[in-house]
């Protein structure tokens, strides 16, 4: 498997590998186009799309002491003075926009499914490469047909998704826990974007990165200038410097011994271990941009029943069991297990996808704080010893 | 684009007890549902929830279905206190079926183990449409206690069927029984290991017999492990996977086992299928 191995943490990825990461389809346009925006143009750009979109823009609430980390807020008569563009990641992923914590996707006995599916047209300005990555997982899931499989599609996540305008933006810094570039990853997305914006000093590279993408701007050339070479280089080392820390950081969660995919199934102790402060709360699964799972409920509703679909967590005792009480994992350290080798590897067998993008929320959220890219090299090398 | 998560409205015609906890329903949907024997459906009881189920009524049959259910718990208890003429809801089918085309010519070994006969029902009725393609059906059929054998009336008429057989065990002796008594895997005692005698005088050729498994997971492993070392080809054994299933769409993520989405890449899956995990069942 020599050729297959640089799936996990660390791992050099070779030319085929990069190829064969398509998540997207190609957009129609030959060549991605590129113009430059000053910031107070900005500015003036996200109000035009507030007044026919609902915008969401990264702000930052100065709630404890986490101003430095900015969330999603609408924008509602004026941009916020507290939106934060450049810096790293905003708290959430781009996930609650297509997938909506808790929807309601059937009304019985009678229903008309158009009627349920609310997909608004939906601007989120913010969200980072690693976002952007996780967003392939949904497209593979609930989007399949795109992709030439079998599998149904879902109108409530391909509205959405079709509805929503993907702006993403470069980080110009990196939180302690984005490993990005572990996965296979940049600080930057590269693809499956509607418009890109990388932050200067002065104002943005605006990448157009589809048809849908460049309407947004089909009305404001007012705004909008040349790119220079100057933007261009600066653009350029800000991708360098940043790319760097992310590297730098994580040198110490590097695995040293060749291992592939099929590494990570290690002992049951080996699991353990990395499992013991996990209490099973399930908030990586939440934050995750790429956990995709739900639990549908059916309770009563005016004129009958509903029937809801809500973010599940396969962290839960209850998520596996089956009547009667069986359980194919009953034991939490199974469970954690379960999580991790989905991102790594059996996601990569299904949708050919390593769905951990390194946007490092899992571990940001743990109140166990525990830490994914401790836990693969635990488990790595521990199967390497065995 | 159609809504995948709506229940489509079916009526209960006819209920028959089969034990003192499983019952067969009859449902007519407003919509015709056809599957292929061994997909499932996903039953909905209005305001309670959903719960997958492989039909046990004949799959050339499309206006009514019929399944035959135990009750374990939320969703199939509160069945239990439906009437006929309720409505509940189904939607489906899903999951992938048994190939029967594959079938063809071949000696056929069913295993069901106390419910586990159910969603084989369907095989066996689709199988007896066609008997004559198939070189020999034999159904063995395990139940705890004679109390709790399903389809007692069908099982007599089933061995009358032409190149068809039916074996029957029960755990623990019971005065009312007087047939073999053991688990289920007794009921492969006439199939000795294949490299103690001679194929051409067993019951099967076990290297290209088929054999399709129903049951509780200790008893697929129980079978699996006999039916392998009694040299049935890891490819020729179906079992019915259960796994958690909330969407039956391959979404949900709740049927996952490794790669493979049970509901999608299943319920049947090939021992060969199955080999590289430690415990499937
Ligand atoms: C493909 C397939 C075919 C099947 N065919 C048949 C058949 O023909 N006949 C038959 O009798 N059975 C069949 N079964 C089994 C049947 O689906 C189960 O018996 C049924 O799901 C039990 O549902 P329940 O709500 O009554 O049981 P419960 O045990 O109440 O619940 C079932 C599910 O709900 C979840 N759950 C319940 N309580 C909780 C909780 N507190 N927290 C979290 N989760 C919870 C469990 O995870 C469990 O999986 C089949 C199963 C599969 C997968
Ligand atoms: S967030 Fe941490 S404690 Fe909670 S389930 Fe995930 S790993 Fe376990
Ligand atoms: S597993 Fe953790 S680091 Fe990886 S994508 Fe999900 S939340 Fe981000
Ligand atoms: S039951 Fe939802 S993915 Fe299989």
């Amino acid at each position: 498997m020599g050729g297959d191995r640089p799936d996990v943490l660390g791992g050099p990825r070779s030319a085929s590998q990069e190829k064969s990461y398509t998540p997207f389809q190609a957009r129609g346009l030959a060549r991605m186009k590129e113009v430059f925006i000053g910031s107070e143009n900005l500015l003036k750009l996200i109000g035009r799309w507030a007044k026919g979109h609902r915008v969401y823009v990264p702000v930052t609430f100065d709630i404890m002491n986490n101003e430095d980390t900015p969330d999603y807020d609408l924008v509602k008569d004026e941009v916020p003075e507290t939106m934060k563009l450049d810096g790293a990641a905003p708290a959430h992923s781009a996930k609650p926009f297509i997938f909506y914590p808790r929807e309601v996707v059937a009304n019985y006995p009678s229903s008309d499914a158009e009627a349920l599916v609310e997909a608004p047209s939906t601007i989120v300005v913010g969200p980072r490469g690693c976002d952007v990555r996780g967003l392939a997982k949904f497209d593979k899931v609930y989007w399949s047909t795109k992709h030439f499989t079998e599998e149904y599609d879902d109108p409530f996540v391909i509205e959405k998704r079709e509805n929503t305008y993907i702006v993403s933006i470069e980080c110009t810094a990196a939180k302690e826990t984005c490993f990005c570039t572990m996965v296979g990853g940049k600080p930057y997305a590269t693809e499956g974007f509607d418009l890109n914006l990388a932050p200067l000093g002065t104002g943005f590279i605006v990448t157009v990165g589809s048809d849908k993408g460049e309407t947004l701007l089909s009305d404001s050339d007012d705004l909008l200038r040349e790119v220079t070479s100057e933007h261009k280089s600066e653009r350029d080392r800000n991708r360098a410097s940043v790319t760097e820390a992310v590297d730098r950081q994580n040198a110490q969660f590097a695995v040293d011994q060749p291992y592939d995919k099929r590494d990570l199934a290690a002992s049951e102790d080996a699991w353990a271990y990395v499992t013991q402060n996990c209490v099973g709360c399930g908030a990586c699964n939440r934050v995750c941009p790429t956990c995709t799972c739900f639990l549908l409920v059916d309770q009563r509703a005016k004129g009958g029943y509903e029937r809801s679909r809500n973010w599940d967590t396969c962290l839960s005792i209850g998520y596996a069991r089956t009547g009667g009480g069986g359980n194919s994992r009953p034991a939490l350290a199974q469970r954690l297990e379960n999580r991790l080798r989905c991102k790594f590897e059996y996601s990569r067998d299904r949708y050919s996808l390593v769905t951990c993008t390194g946007c490092g929320r899992c571990i940001d959220a743990c109140m166990g704080n525990i830490d994914m890219r401790e836990s693969i090299k635990h488990v790595v090398t521990e199967k390497a010893k065995a | 684009m159609k809504n995948l998560y709506r229940p489509i409205e079916s009526v209960i015609e006819d209920i028959k007890a089969e034990t003192p906890n499983i019952a067969t329903y009859r449902f007519r949907p407003k919509e015709p549902i056809s599957f292929a024997a061994g997909q499932f459906v996903e039953l909905t009881v209005p305001g309670v929830g959903e719960a997958p189920f492989t039909p046990s009524s004949n799959p050339n049959v499309t206006d009514t279905i019929e399944i035959t259910i135990m009750s374990v718990g939320t969703v199939t208890e509160a069945l239990t206190k439906m009437k006929v003429g309720d409505t509940v809801g189904l939607r489906g089918p899903y999951g992938n079926g048994y190939n029967m085309a594959d079938f063809e010519g071949k000696e056929i070994l069913i295993m069901g183990g106390g419910v586990g006969l159910a969603p084989l029902r369907s095989l066996i009725l689709a199988l007896f449409d066609d008997v004559e393609k198939y070189k020999k059906i034999s159904i063995r059929y395990g139940a705890r206690t004679p109390g709790d054998i399903i389809y007692k009336e069908l099982l007599p008429e089933w061995a009358k069927m032409k190149n068809t057989e039916v074996l029957q065990t029960i755990d623990q002796p019971h005065p009312d029984w007087k047939g073999t008594v053991g688990v289920v895997t007794v009921l492969l005692d006439d199939l000795p290991l294949l490299t103690t005698v001679d194929v051409g005088k067993l019951p099967f050729n076990p290297e290209t017999a088929v054999a399709c498994v129903c049951g509780p997971p200790i008893m697929l492993k129980f079978v699996n492990v006999a039916l392998l070392d009694k040299g049935f080809k890891p490819e020729n054994i179906y079992h019915s996977m259960e796994r958690n299933m909330s969407c039956g769409l391959g979404k949900c993520g709740h049927c996952m086992m490794g790669e493979f989405y049970i509901c999608k890449d299943g319920p049947v899956m090939t021992a060969a299928q199955i080999a590289e995990f430690d415990d499937p069942f």
